[in-house]
């Protein structure tokens, strides 16, 4: 039984091929400019890995901002449902669901059982989201990858008045004209944003165990500032970029048992 | 010969009054600025937009077509004009109207930023001029007052409606209202009378109230009656109110019958309908009494056709969503909640709030009405609101409930987080508050909403489902 799940997300495209519940392969691509053509793209290269063709697929879901632009795929769900499919599978304990990915952030609150018991999200602003830690990081002359690390050697974070990314810009160049230490600008940076997610999160509430996906996962100065702002401890996934592809693919192969049960 | 307007109109239930009225409406769309273009595109959105396959549908638009040209017209035909505010006190503007009546005095009342989302907006998707007009003149965006306002402001300012000869101001439920027509009254002169009234109430005391606030809002309302003596030389009547009440009586009647036809499985027709019928009682005293009644009534037997049927705008077995969050000047975004599987059927209105006490022990005008506000009005407390909705999701077997909010909404962005909250725990159904704007939707469309309300949609199917299973 093989199925696909493809997350078309505003900064990268994933695609996570299943065979029943084993993992074949995922792949992980820049979106780009063609939102159809990464989809293409990010299935044909994880069933590549698979050794598998769009032939052998027998179900496809597609999620994400673009979800609707996936031309081959038999049904659309949002990333929230697909999020929360994916974590419950890797952690089945999940209680909540911190997602910052490319241009948006979302909390979303599980019910124990994969399904989502209530969610909220930000996607009108690129505060709070990856797009702006790739600018401030841009700013302070910092690889993305290494700005996690580098901020937690901070001895004295600053303080974060804006988290409006153009604002927040010119912040920083006063911040440094004023001395500061990128460590500490860093430190800072996590902070203010952890607090905007942590204070958007509250209608939700968090819930153990607190799982982190998305691109922004991977900032371990991230997860920290948001393990202090709302006191609980963090856990993140091995691959947490793929993890709505995966509950999108896994959501796929329920689909496909549903129809064969019909049939 | 035939007119630039003239498919538009039928479109929109005009029929033999086209050439009637020809005079009125060239006047009309002139002074609005619409044009040969403008009818297109018009024609598009409506036949996009609305069931127009309904006869009650094409005649509540023509009703709100109808409202619009009054409107603008009011002064160039000799009429005294009286403006309210949103959301506003039930009945002092019927009450006005019926006592102008009865003086034989021509007195134009109405809401009039609300007839034009329902007309520059739900007609013509044309309202942006007028928002940035608004804009322009003194209510900048960003500035903390609700886009309402702007409307208002760019109306006049652009010289579309007319400079009112009073306007009742209400920060009963809502200071921006009364903080806008500050402005407008710097701006055009025009007499504005103050309706101030008190929404603190303790927490958990609906459907009770402290007589305080009924002689409060009473006295307020007493003063509003006495200011209309003053400038319109009509004379607000229990009388007029009674006649207020009996006009009304066989639209609201024809309301509640729609209402309850919603709650058909499979729903009916879309929540855009129901939303132009509800709000034509409350932006218009006029129209919405001539040609209202009819219209909804014609629509009910249409609509009662269809639920015979098993006809519905979305599938049978849909999760049945309270709704707080028809756009006024945008269709397009409940039809997007709409296709996302999800029967927006419900309003507050589905359910009756509770009885007013009869007989009153109260005897001025305005303490009765304030009476009856305390009662069975909107807006007796924050608590108020939370414990309607939590009974209108008991009683109609509710699976969500989606309420908007603007952010710089103090009244509606404080309860999206109290209703929410309250909501959750008495019912168990869950909530979403969305960030939109209801007015106005450059900067929250339906594109925009589309991922929030298909994840709750989702979710609440995912819900129906465990529960079925």
């Amino acid at each position: 039984m093989i199925v696909a799940g493809v997350d078309i997300g505003a900064a990268t495209a994933k695609a996570v091929i299943l065979d029943g519940d084993e993992l074949l392969a995922f792949s992980i691509i820049p979106t780009g400019f063609s939102v159809a053509r990464a989809a293409e793209a990010v299935t044909e290269d994880a069933l590549a890995k698979s050794r598998l063709s769009m032939g052998n697929v027998e179900y496809i879901i597609s999620t994400g901002y673009g979800r609707r632009a996936v031309r081959f795929s038999n049904k659309v769900l949002t990333e929230i449902i697909c999020h929360a499919a994916g974590v419950s599978s890797v952690l089945p304990q999940a209680g909540t669901v911190i997602d910052i990915g490319g241009q948006d952030s979302k909390v979303i609150g599980l019910d124990g059982n994969g399904k989502v018991r209530d969610f909220v999200m930000n996607d009108k602003c690129a505060a709070g989201t990856g797009r702006f830690l790739e600018v401030m990081a841009g700013v302070l002359g910092v690889a993305i990858s290494e700005a996690g690390a580098l901020s937690l050697l901070s001895r004295e974070p600053c303080s974060i008045s804006s988290t409006c990314t153009v604002f927040a810009e010119s912040e920083m160049v006063s911040l440094r004209a004023e001395g500061k230490s990128r460590e500490d600008i860093l430190a800072g940076i996590h902070k203010a944003m952890a607090h905007r997610i942590a204070i958007m999160g509250q209608s939700v509430g968090f819930r153990r165990e607190v799982v982190f996906t998305g691109g922004v996962a991977k900032n371990v100065g991230m997860k920290k500032a948001l393990e202090d702002e709302i006191g609980l401890e963090i856990l993140v996934p091995e691959e947490p970029q793929i993890m709505g592809a995966l509950g999108a693919a896994i959501l796929a192969k329920a689909e496909l048992v549903k129809m064969h049960q019909a049939s | 010969m035939a007119n630039y307007y003239d498919a538009l109109l039928k479109l929109c239930g005009f029929e033999d009054e086209i050439k009637r009225e020809k005079p009125r409406i060239d006047k009309a769309f002139r002074k609005l600025e619409l044009g040969p273009e403008d009818m297109k595109r018009a024609e598009r959105w409506v036949s996009e937009n609305h069931d127009v396959e309904l006869l009650g549908v094409r005649k509540l638009l023509r009703a709100w077509l109808l409202e619009l040209f009054d409107l603008v017209l009011a002064k160039e035909e000799g009429k005294k004009v009286v403006y309210y505010g949103y959301p506003s006190i039930q009945g002092p503007g019927m009450a006005i109207k019926a006592a102008s009546e009865e003086a034989s005095k021509e007195v134009y009342v109405a809401c009039p930023d609300t007839i034009l989302c329902h007309t520059l907006g739900q007609i013509f998707n044309k309202l942006a001029p007028v928002l940035e007009a608004g804009e322009q003149n003194g209510l900048p965006p960003g500035h903390g007052l609700c886009s309402l306002q702007q409307i208002r402001n760019g109306g006049l300012a652009k010289g579309i409606i007319p400079v009112p000869d009073l306007v009742t101001s209400s920060s009963y439920y809502c200071d921006m209202g009364s903080k806008a027509d500050e402005l407008l009254h710097d701006r055009y002169g025009h007499r504005a009378i103050y309706v101030d009234g008190s929404m603190d109430s303790r927490w958990g005391e609906y459907p009770d109230y402290l007589p305080q606030r009924v002689d409060y809002l009473g006295a307020q309302l007493n003063k509003l009656f006495d200011t209309v003596n003053e400038v319109l030389g009509v004379e607000v009547t229990q009388e007029a109110w009674n006649r207020a009440i009996s006009v009304s009586r066989q639209f609201f009647h024809a309301i509640g019958q729609l209402t309850r036809l919603m709650t058909a499985d499979p729903m009916p027709i879309s929540a855009v309908e129901v939303s132009l019928a509800l709000q034509l009682g409350g932006a218009s005293t006029g129209r919405a009494m001539t040609e209202g009644p009819e219209a909804v009534s014609i629509l009910c037997g249409e609509v009662e056709k269809r639920v015979e049927a098993g006809i519905g705008v979305v599938e049978k077995g849909a999760p049945r969503v309270l709704n707080f969050s028809a756009s006024f000047s945008d269709p397009s975004i409940m039809h997007m909640m709409e296709n996302t599987g999800l029967a927006m059927s419900a309003t507050l209105l589905s359910v009756p709030p509770p009885k007013a006490p009869y007989p009153t022990t109260y005897t001025t005008l305005g303490e009765i009405r304030a009476e009856g506000e305390m009662t069975i009005g909107m807006y007796h407390s924050s608590f108020s609101i939370a414990k309607r909705f939590e009974d209108a999701v008991k009683t109609l077997n509710i699976d969500g409930v989606i309420w908007s909010y603007l952010y710089n909404c103090r009244p509606s962005a404080l309860l999206s987080h109290v209703v929410k909250k309250w909501v959750e725990e008495t019912t168990g159904v869950p909530a979403i508050s969305l960030e939109m704007d209801i007015y106005d939707s450059r900067n929250y469309s339906a594109a925009a909403l589309r991922t929030r309300v298909e994840a709750f949609a989702e979710m609440l199917r995912a819900r129906k489902a465990t529960a079925k299973a």
